[in-house]
C-alpha cells in the first residue's frame, strides 16, 4: 500500500511538472480565470464623459431638429433607461433571485449597470445650411482635444445629408442617405447614437412628407417579445434555452477532457517506462499490480487537478458574474463521482495498451477503438440534452464507459432523471470500472515485460485469459 | 546453514518454445554463484521466475525461506538485464525513490549520497539520468540495487556494457556485497567473468542445467591432461617429447606444442622428463577454461550437432575476449 502511494506521487509529480503540463493545463485556465475576474471590473469603469459639437450640412432642412432632438441629454438618460430594463429582464430569473436575496442586489445591479453605461453625453448640435463646403468642416476632426474643461467644446462629428435624403429626386423611386465623419478614436457607442439619431430622424421626415404620422406607424409595426415559460409539474419557469444547453456542455467537456488529459499521460508514461526498459527494475520492488494501481491513481490526482482548476475557473466566472446559483452544488459531487469512475474505466484500459506497445507510434491503433468509445458522448450529446429522458438516453445511462457521461448530461438538464436513475448508473458504471481494472491488471502483467511485435486487440484479450 | 533459493522441477514455455524444463537447483545463504550459458538459454527465464516476476508453469520455488518472492522483495536486489532510468528524473531522485519502494525509511539521501561516492558519482546526484553515460547509468543502476543491503543479490549480465575499468570496479563491488554476507547470484554468458569471480557455477544450455559445480570441482573434473610446452629453439625435434613416458601426443599449437598426457599419468613426474628432453622456455600445466568445459559438455550431448561446435566456441570466445580486453 505505501509502496503503491510512492508510485502515485511519483507518477504525480513527474507529470505535473513536465513543462508541457505547466504551460497546456495550468497557464491557460489560469489566465483565462484572470480574464474572468477581471472583465466585470473593467466593465464597471465608468467610460470617459463625452462632450463635444456635432455639426450636421442638411440640405433637406427637416433632419437636423429631430436629430439634435434625439441627442439631448435628456433623450440620452431615457434610452439607458430603457436599456436597463432590458437588461435586467433578459438575466436569468435565477439571477434576479441571487441579486434579490443579496444585501442591496437591485440597488447594487442598477449601479453597476449605470457606471457600465456612463455618463450622459452632453453635444452640441451645429446646424448648417444646404451647400457648405464638407472639407473645411473637417478641418476640425483634426485638431487635438483640448483638456477637458478648458477651451471650446471639441467637434466630434460632420454628417452630411444628402439631398434626396427625405424626398427622391425626380422620376426615381430611391432615397438618398448621409454621410458620416467623426473624429479618431470616437467612443463607438455615441456613433451608434448617431446614426440611429439620423435613422429615426430620417425616417420620421419621410413618413412626416408621406403625410404619415411616425409616432403611430412606430406604434403599428412594434411587437414586443416576450420570454417563454417552461411550465413543468412543480410549476412554470422563464425558459433560458442558451443555458439550458451551455450547463450539460460545460460539465461534459469537463469531464471528458479531465478523463482524456489524465489517460493520455497514463498511456505515455506506461509506454515510457517500458521502451526505458524502466519496468523491470520497479518490478523487483513493486508487483506489477502495484505498480498499475500506483500509476492509476497517481494519474487520476492529475486529472483531478485538471478538473479542479476548469472546474473552479467556472465557479469563479459565475462568481464573478454573480450567477453562481445556476449550479446546484450537488452536481459538483456527481461530476467527481462520474470523473472517478469513467476514468477508471478508461485510464486501465490506457495502462493496458500502454503496457502491451514497444513506443507511442505502436500505441495509436491499440488506442483507437477506445477514444471511438469515448467520442460516442459528443455525438449523442444533442439528441440527449434536446431530451434527457428518452428512451435512448435511460438505456445508454447503463452502459458502461457511456453511461458515466449520459448520466451526467441528463442530470444537468433541465429535466433531471429520478434519483434512483442516478445511484443504478453508478453501480452499472462502478461495475464497468471494476472490470477493466481487471482486465488491465491481466495484461499489464503479461505485456510490461513483452517486447517485440506489437500485439493487436485480441491478442490482448488472449494474455488476460492467459494469466 | 539455510537455503537462499531452493528449485525443484522449474518449467517455462513461452507458446512453442520451452525457455527453461525441468530445472533444480539450490543456492545456499552466503554462496556466490554464476549461471553461464550463451544467449538465449533461458538464464533470463529462470531468474525472472526466482523473482516472481514471471511464474513457472510448473515446479516449486523457495526464496530466502518464502514459496515466492513477491513475499520477500525487500531482501532481495535484483539488477536486470533490460535495465533502463526514468530519463529526465534527477539521479539523487531516482535512487531515493528506489530506496522507498524497497521499503527504506528515514535519512535514504545520506544513504544515497554515499554510496554515489562509492561508484565515483558523487557530482552526478543534481544532474538527469539522461546526461550520464552508459557505464555512469549502470552503475546507478547497481546502486539502485543494494541500497537497501539485500540478503540476496540477482543480477543479470552485470557487466554487459562496461569498459575494463567499470568492470574491474563493478566485481570489486560484487564481492563487497559477497563478503557482507550476501547471497549473490549472477548471470553471464562470458565464461571468464565467471571464472574470475565466482565460487560455484551452473551451467544452463537449452533451457536444461548441464553442470552445477564448484570451481574447485571443475577444474578437477575437467582437467585436461595437458601442457603446454614452448621449446627455447623452435627447431627442436618434436619427436623427443612423444617419446617421454606418460605422453600420449604432442601436437603443435603455434610456435608452442600441446602434449597430451595418458590417463595415469601425473604432471608433476611428466613435467621433469619433458623438460630433460628438450629445454623448454616455458611449461605450463593447462587448466580447464569454462569455456572447455562448457564445449565437451555441450558436444557430448547427442541432441547438438558437432559442426554447432566451432561456433559456439566463437560465440563464447567473442565475449570473452570482451572480457579480456
Amino acid at each position: 500500500m505505501k509502496k503503491m502511494l510512492y508510485v502515485a506521487g511519483r507518477e504525480f509529480t513527474s507529470t505535473v511538472t513536465t513543462k508541457g503540463f505547466v504551460f497546456g493545463i495550468l497557464v491557460t485556465p489560469l489566465l483565462l480565470g484572470l480574464v474572468f475576474f477581471l472583465m466585470p471590473r473593467y466593465l464597471t469603469k465608468a467610460p470617459p464623459k463625452v462632450e463635444g459639437q456635432v455639426v450636421i450640412i442638411d440640405p433637406t432642412g427637416v433632419v437636423a431638429e429631430p436629430l439634435a432632438a434625439h441627442l439631448t441629454p435628456e433623450r440620452f438618460a431615457e434610452r439607458r433607461e430603457k436599456t436597463k430594463r432590458d437588461i435586467e429582464n433578459a438575466a436569468p430569473s435565477v439571477f434576479r433571485r441571487q441579486a434579490a436575496a443579496l444585501p442591496s442586489g437591485e440597488a447594487a445591479i442598477r449601479q453597476s449597470i449605470d457606471t457600465a453605461l456612463g455618463e450622459v453625453p452632453r453635444l452640441q448640435v451645429l446646424p448648417l445650411p444646404g451647400g457648405t463646403r464638407v472639407e473645411p468642416e473637417k478641418e476640425a476632426l483634426k485638431m487635438a482635444l483640448p483638456k477637458p474643461g478648458s477651451g471650446p467644446a471639441p467637434r466630434l462629428a460632420v454628417i452630411v445629408v444628402q439631398p434626396d435624403a427625405v424626398r427622391p429626386a425626380e422620376g426615381t423611386d430611391t432615397f438618398g442617405s448621409y454621410e458620416l465623419f467623426v473624429r479618431n478614436k470616437l467612443d463607438d457607442r455615441l456613433v451608434d447614437d448617431l446614426h440611429s439619431g439620423m435613422r429615426d430622424a430620417i425616417v420620421a421626415a419621410r413618413l412626416r412628407e408621406s403625410g404619415l404620422d411616425p409616432v403611430r406607424i412606430r406604434n403599428l409595426t412594434s411587437v414586443q417579445r416576450p420570454g417563454s415559460r417552461t411550465v413543468t409539474a412543480e410549476g412554470e419557469r422563464t425558459t433560458n434555452s442558451v443555458l439550458n444547453m451551455l450547463l450539460p456542455m460545460a460539465f461534459m467537456i469537463l469531464l471528458l477532457m479531465s478523463v482524456l488529459t489524465s489517460g493520455q499521460y497514463l498511456l505515455t508514461s506506461t509506454v515510457e517506462e517500458k521502451s526505458n526498459r524502466v519496468v523491470e527494475v520497479l518490478l523487483s520492488a513493486v508487483s506489477a499490480m502495484e505498480l498499475m494501481t500506483g500509476k492509476i491513481l497517481g494519474q487520476m490526482a492529475v486529472g483531478l487537478l485538471v478538473l479542479a482548476l476548469y472546474a473552479g475557473l467556472g465557479v469563479i466566472a459565475l462568481v464573478s458574474f454573480a450567477t453562481l446559483g445556476l449550479i446546484d452544488p450537488l452536481l459538483l459531487v456527481f461530476l467527481l463521482i462520474f470523473y472517478v469512475l469513467a476514468y477508471f474505466t478508461f485510464a486501465s484500459l490506457m495502462a493496458a495498451v500502454g503496457s502491451a506497445v514497444n513506443e507511442m507510434r505502436e500505441a495509436q491503433s491499440l488506442q483507437m477503438p477506445i477514444m471511438m468509445v469515448l467520442m460516442i458522448p459528443w455525438i449523442l450529446w444533442l439528441p440527449i440534452s434536446r431530451e434527457p429522458n428518452s428512451m435512448l438516453a435511460i438505456v445508454l445511462s447503463f452502459v458502461p464507459p457511456l453511461g458515466n457521461f449520459v448520466m451526467l448530461l441528463r442530470m444537468t438538464s433541465q429535466s433531471p432523471p429520478p434519483m434512483w436513475q442516478a445511484w443504478l448508473s453508478i453501480a452499472v458504471g462502478a461495475a464497468g470500472a471494476y472490470a477493466s481494472l481487471w482486465f488491465a491488471a491481466k495484461v499489464f502483467r503479461v505485456g510490461m515485460l513483452m517486447y517485440g511485435k506489437p500485439p493487436s486487440f485480441g491478442t490482448l484479450i488472449r494474455w488476460a485469459r492467459m494469466s | 546453514m539455510g537455503y537462499a533459493i531452493v528449485l525443484k522441477n522449474l518449467k517455462k514455455t513461452f507458446g512453442e518454445t520451452v525457455a527453461v524444463r525441468d530445472l533444480d537447483l539450490t543456492v545456499p545463504e552466503g554462496a556466490l554463484y554464476g549461471v553461464i550459458g550463451p544467449n538465449g538459454a533461458g538464464k533470463t527465464t529462470m531468474i525472472r521466475m526466482i523473482l516472481s516476476i514471471l511464474f513457472p508453469d510448473h515446479g516449486e520455488l523457495t526464496v530466502l525461506g518464502r514459496p515466492s518472492a513477491l513475499e520477500a522483495k525487500d531482501r532481495i536486489g535484483y539488477l536486470p538485464e533490460e535495465r533502463g532510468l526514468y530519463k529526465k528524473m534527477r539521479v539523487g531522485e531516482f535512487l531515493v525513490y528506489m530506496a522507498r519502494l524497497k521499503g527504506l525509511d528515514g535519512n535514504v539521501s545520506q544513504r544515497v549520497k554515499e554510496w554515489l561516492g562509492r561508484v565515483d558519482l558523487a557530482d552526478c546526484e543534481q544532474k538527469r539520468c539522461e546526461d550520464l553515460s552508459k557505464g555512469m547509468q549502470q552503475k546507478v543502476q547497481f546502486v539502485a540495487a543494494v541500497i537497501h543491503r539485500p540478503d540476496l543479490l540477482i543480477l543479470d549480465e552485470p557487466f554487459g556494457g562496461l569498459d575494463p575499468v567499470n568492470q574491474r570496479l563493478m566485481r570489486d563491488l560484487v564481492l563487497e556485497e559477497h563478503r557482507r554476507g550476501a547471497t549473490v547470484l549472477f548471470s553471464t554468458h562470458i565464461m571468464t567473468h565467471a571464472e574470475q569471480l565466482c565460487d560455484h557455477v551452473v551451467m544452463i544450455h537449452r533451457g536444461e542445467k548441464v553442470l552445477d559445480q564448484t570451481m574447485a570441482g571443475i577444474r578437477e573434473t575437467f582437467d585436461p591432461h595437458r601442457i603446454l610446452f614452448v621449446p627455447l629453439d623452435p627447431d627442436s625435434d618434436i619427436a623427443k617429447l612423444r617419446a617421454v613416458p606418460g605422453v600420449r601426443a604432442v601436437t603443435p599449437d603455434g610456435s608452442a606444442w600441446d602434449v597430451a598426457l595418458d590417463g595415469q599419468a601425473h604432471a608433476a613426474s611428466v613435467i621433469p622428463a619433458l623438460v630433460m628432453a628438450v629445454t623448454p622456455s616455458r611449461v605450463e600445466i593447462r587448466r580447464p577454461t569454462l569455456e572447455d568445459v562448457f564445449v565437451s559438455i555441450v558436444s557430448g550431448d547427442a541432441s547438438t550437432a558437432l559442426d554447432d561446435d566451432a561456433r559456439l566456441r566463437a560465440a563464447l570466445r567473442d565475449g570473452g575476449q570482451e572480457g579480456r580486453r
